[in-house]
């Protein structure tokens, strides 16, 4: 059962960083931090609910990037018409994303912080090279990074650097995520996942580089998006890189299976990327 | 009232036919289901109630060496923490086979997840907060976790004793000790049941058989999920013990609970508010006695809800393994089927027993089969108690029988189809010696099946077709009771210990009152499942309520109007024989009438009165015979299977609903269509993982039941109305038919599609994977 809590409702930026330390944690949708905590994995003092700050919700064109407020439930950014403009392949993504309660209540934030290692999201960011953006108030204790806006610092990583690990990220405790940064513009791409039960066995995105190449990211799979870059997509061995990576074998697979199942979805993704980059 | 307003004229309009039963009505529950109102047992809350929460096991078997209350006992709230030291004075065991299943672990914990303590408090959060500071010092014995090692010869005992059978005469031949035998026999292995079934001359017949076929098949540990999940409330006054409680069969539950406290029948009421799903898993006693004990000790009321983990360590479905072994002559016809069936059953018996015996019972199918050796076991483990599963031992047995007779027709060059035909029983014809003959026409069902799958076959590769017949004695053992009562206005309550678990019931049950008594629906009420305020029910289970409820109400329905009649030729002043019945009312000499009410009303002398008709049925004229009626599976699936994944798509599900009269044609559908539906969910992906001790999917997240997306591309439910069932009209019973056969109907689609027999289910996409590449069921890591 959920265990008592105090509830902050900060209504801005500056109030939840000021609300923010180990024990009291940003919530926004809820749909993994809660079920955590019914199961007595965690549970924390109090919880700074995020819904009231506008800004963290917002969609804009900013220095050439698509920035999206790490409050954006995965059926908002599904439906926005930005992304669905300039990045088109995490729109298809999020509307993929669990099912349509958590499409509602979750955020894309959340996602991210919650580092679930099958996560379609961080999936496909990496393969759009995204990266996030973390601040934290000045002046208490954080990692180092650069200063931002009033009397705050701020950090941006990528998600390799980001995502550390199952359920573990380089986000530290009087941080709070406040946007997700795509570079634009963004090149043709596929995301094509094989998922039997709640989450995914594996997801595969692809992203056209360069005349002839790719980015391809396996998720799901591993515990952590595995990201490769290729001058030629002919070049790809789907079985090599299927064989370089750790499968975390469970009721969905065995290693054997998923590292199966994972070459045959990297041809498929690139297959379909090739029919993608050559349509008119 | 002047007899001049008794005049000629039909109350409600003569109708020809049937004006209410057979009729697709909307369902009487729809509403307040769908807004919420509904009120289910998670809804009930008595004044001062306390919270109780549960205490596991975290051992498959081990000694309880001690526990340590104190530090629950001083969290703020905790009112008790209880062990089965302190149910001395009271029977601390229930089990309506064997009473061997503790309320508390006594002496030793038998699996994962048992209930050693039970915490009481305020609320959930003390509850909860206690029950996470109980300690328990255990010494651990080696367990016995599948079929295999409990079987082993020096294999450890789950149960050091064999237990007396309770007093039902049902059950009696199913316990290893006879009745009120004193002293407990000592137990020399862990088979909890054994059931054979035999005649002909198995061995001449093979010695004659010119093909043989040999299969061996595993069956999944399963939890019939239900989106309710356990929960009861139970409370003591001078009237003695009430409990609301999520069962199927309130009066079954009433019995162990009078055991446990040694009370009268008649002081335990249990009553039963909607049911949110039960598929037999909410059949016979489950938190039923927890919570009573809990009320019991602490003198107030208590109430114990689980959640899904806790409902899968309460009851889950025996798994299986059957080896099935037939020999045909060159023709395909059957000579002799031979058959063991080993269930395993978990820590405690329960239900395995008799789901040993129907498994038995259901492998062979609807064939003739000249001559038979099947036999069974149902074996305790140190895993979560087994028990009843919709269906009952047909899916388990129905999987090997069938399984069995594709492999034949592939053997033999005949087609699936023909080689049933070959072997099916037609109408009448008995399948179990002695036993009613087969009471549904298998061949023009699987006709129709036939027909309708080929009609949209594709002829792709990876593409295959699979079909599945059953037949289940079904109905159970026949005693049912019914009270429909007249009001001075004419409407009527009828009273029903039949449970409304989301089958529909609660329509039918109005249908043919609304029927019977010729009155509008809208003025008949339905009261369910309560054994304090209503009729008895032996079981809602086993597909029986419409068939055998049925008869209840239809009787108790002429037993009101009977004595309608009677009261109207008081009134009229005439013999008996000139009163006749008109819908909602009768017709006397004279071109005189009168409706239900003005007949109660004049002969009571005021506007009051009732009257009351009583309905039984037993083991006497049509249901003199078992089993009442014959509950058969027809079903068909076309799969589809990605040769690189292995993953399944089914393209088409046909079922055939074989119900002799369908009183309500949309939840005949309905069933039909859950039952298929949770088939493939056994048939595809569902199975319980144990790893070591404990399961790793004890959760719907994980344990992977059927979703919307998963429904078949073509979905066709036929219903075939013959009129050849016991119940009313010529209705059978409808809701576990579908499920039965199609485990083995989905194995032998993709066993064409891939070329490759399965040797288990579910038919995940590895397994697939793994049955197309010849690689073994799991790799060895070294």
């Amino acid at each position: 059962m959920l265990p008592p809590f105090g509830l902050a409702r900060p209504r801005s930026v500056s109030a939840a960083l000021a609300e923010l330390d180990e024990d009291s944690v940003p919530y926004w949708g809820g749909t993994e931090l809660l079920l955590a905590m019914r199961m007595g994995l965690i549970r924390p003092r109090q919880l700074v609910d995020l819904k009231g700050i506008a800004e963290l919700t917002e969609v804009r064109i900013e220095d050439g990037e698509l920035v999206l407020g790490a409050g954006l439930s995965h059926d908002e950014v599904a439906r926005d018409p930005l992304v669905a403009e300039h990045a088109p392949l995490l729109a298809y993504a999020e509307a993929l994303v669990g099912n349509a309660r958590v499409r509602a209540q979750g955020t894309i934030g959340g996602n991210l912080c919650f580092a679930e290692p099958r996560s379609d999201v961080a999936t496909v960011l990496s393969a759009l090279s995204a990266e996030v953006r973390l601040v934290a108030a000045d002046g208490t204790d954080g990692a180092d990074g650069t200063d931002g806006a009033d009397g705050t610092r701020e950090r941006r990583l990528d998600m390799a650097a980001f995502l550390l690990g199952p359920y573990w990220t380089d986000r530290q405790p009087d941080e709070l995520l406040v946007d997700v940064r795509i570079p634009l513009p963004v090149t043709a791409g596929v995301y094509l996942k094989y998922q039997t039960v709640e989450r995914p066995t594996v997801g595969v995105a692809a992203v056209a580089r360069g005349a002839a190449g790719c980015r391809l990211v396996v998720g799901a799979v591993g515990e952590l998006p595995a990201g490769f870059d290729f001058e030629d997509v002919a070049s790809v061995d789907a079985e090599a890189i299927a064989g370089e990576l750790e499968p975390t074998p469970d009721l969905t697979g065995s290693i054997l299976y998923k590292r199966h199942v994972t070459a045959v979805f990297i041809r498929r993704a690139l297959a379909e990327l090739a029919e993608k980059v050559s349509a008119p | 009232m002047t007899d001049s307003k008794m005049k000629a004229h039909p109350v409600f309009p003569e109708h020809s036919g049937k004006s209410f039963a057979g009729k697709a009505v909307l369902r009487r529950d729809l509403k307040e289901k769908v807004t919420g109102a509904a009120v289910y047992t998670v809804d009930v809350v008595p004044p001062g109630c306390l919270h109780a929460v549960v205490v596991r096991s975290d051992r498959a078997h081990a000694r309880i060496i001690d526990v340590d209350r104190s530090e629950a006992l001083a969290v703020p709230g905790v009112v008790a923490v209880i062990t089965s030291d302190d149910l001395t004075g009271l029977f601390p065991r229930f089990g309506h086979i064997v009473p061997d299943h503790c309320i508390l672990a006594i002496d030793k914990v038998r699996y994962y997840g048992e209930p050693v303590v039970l915490v009481i408090g305020d609320d959930l959060y003390s509850a909860s907060d206690g029950a996470d500071l109980v300690r328990i010092e255990y010494d651990e014995l080696p367990a016995v976790m599948t079929i295999d090692e409990a079987l082993a010869p020096d294999a450890t005992l789950v149960h050091e004793e064999q237990y007396a059978s309770t007093g039902d005469e049902s059950f009696s031949a199913m316990a290893a000790a006879p009745d009120d035998s004193d002293t407990a026999l000592p137990a020399t292995d862990n088979i909890t049941h054994s059931h054979e079934l035999a005649w002909g001359d198995v061995q001449a017949a093979f010695a004659a058989s010119d093909v043989i076929v040999e299969t061996l098949i595993h069956f999944p540990m399963l939890y019939g999920y239900a989106m309710e999940p356990y929960n009861s409330v139970a409370h003591f006054t001078d009237d003695g013990l009430h409990v609301t409680s999520s069962a199927q069969h309130p009066y079954m539950v009433r019995t162990d609970l009078a055991r446990v406290f040694d009370l009268p029948l008649a002081k335990v009421r249990v009553d039963v508010p909607y049911l949110g799903g039960g598929y037999g898993t909410k059949s016979y006693t489950k938190l039923e006695p927890l919570a009573a004990i809990g009320a019991w000790i602490t003198k107030r009321p208590v109430k114990l809800v689980v959640d899904v983990e806790g409902a899968i360590y309460t009851t889950r479905a025996d798994a299986a393994q059957t080896r099935m072994r037939t020999g045909f002559t060159s023709d395909g016809v059957i000579l002799a089927r031979e058959y063991e069936v080993i269930l395993e059953s978990g820590a405690y018996a329960d239900n395995s027993p008799l789901v040993l015996a129907k498994a038995v019972n259901r492998a062979f199918g609807p064939y003739r089969v000249p001559n038979i050796a099947g036999r069974g076991k149902s074996v305790y483990t140190n895993t979560a108690p087994a028990s009843s599963y919709r269906g009952f031992g047909a899916p388990q047995g129905a999987l090997a029988g069938e399984l069995n007779l594709d492999q034949a027709a592939e053997q033999l060059g005949l087609d699936p189809y023909e080689l049933r035909r070959r072997n099916l029983v037609h109408p009448g014809e008995e399948i179990l010696p002695g036993k009613r003959g087969i009471d549904a026409d298998l061949h023009a069902d699987l006709g129709m099946l036939e027909e309708s799958l080929k009609r949209d076959a594709s002829d792709q590769p990876m593409h295959g077709i699979g079909v599945g017949l059953a037949a289940s004695d079904a109905g159970a053992f026949p005693v049912s009771t019914a009270i429909v009562r007249i009001q001075t206005d004419g409407s009527a309550v009828v009273m029903s210990g039949a449970t409304e678990m989301g089958q529909g019931s609660k329509s039918v049950l109005v249908q043919l009152v609304a029927e019977e008594l010729g009155i509008p629906m809208e003025v008949v009420q339905v009261v369910q499942s309560d054994t304090g305020a209503g009729s008895y029910e032996r079981t809602t289970g086993a597909s029986r309520t419409t068939t055998l409820v049925g008869l209840a109400v239809q009787r108790a329905c002429g037993d009101a109007r009977r004595k309608i009649a009677e009261m109207a030729s008081e009134i009229f002043e005439c013999t008996p024989d000139l009163i006749d019945h008109l819908p909602g009312g009768i017709s006397g000499p004279d071109g005189l009438s009168a409706t239900f009410g003005e007949v109660i009303q004049r002969w009571f002398g005021a506007e009051a009165g009732e009257v009351t008709g009583v309905g039984t049925v037993r083991r006497e004229g049509v249901t003199q015979k078992m089993p009442p009626f014959w509950e058969v599976g027809v079903v068909g699936v076309e799969v589809a299977v990605d040769p690189e994944t292995g993953f399944v798509t089914v393209e088409q599900l046909v079922t055939v609903a074989d119900v002799g009269f369908a009183m309500n044609p949309k939840a005949v559908e309905g069933q039909d269509l859950g039952a298929a539906t949770q088939g493939l969910g056994y048939s595809l992906y569902e199975e319980l993982v144990y790893d070591g001790p404990q399961i790793v999917n004890p959760n719907v997240v994980e344990y992977r039941v059927p979703r919307m997306g998963d429904l078949p591309k073509k979905i066709d439910t036929m219903i075939a109305q013959r009129g050849d069932g016991v119940g009313p009209y010529g209705a059978k019973g409808a809701g576990e038919g579908a499920l039965n056969p199609m485990g083995p109907a989905v194995a032998s689609a993709i066993a064409r599609a891939t070329g490759k027999w399965p040797d288990r289910l579910p038919l995940t996409p590895e397994r697939v994977w793994r049955l197309m590449n010849g690689l073994p069921e799991a790799d060895d890591l070294g």
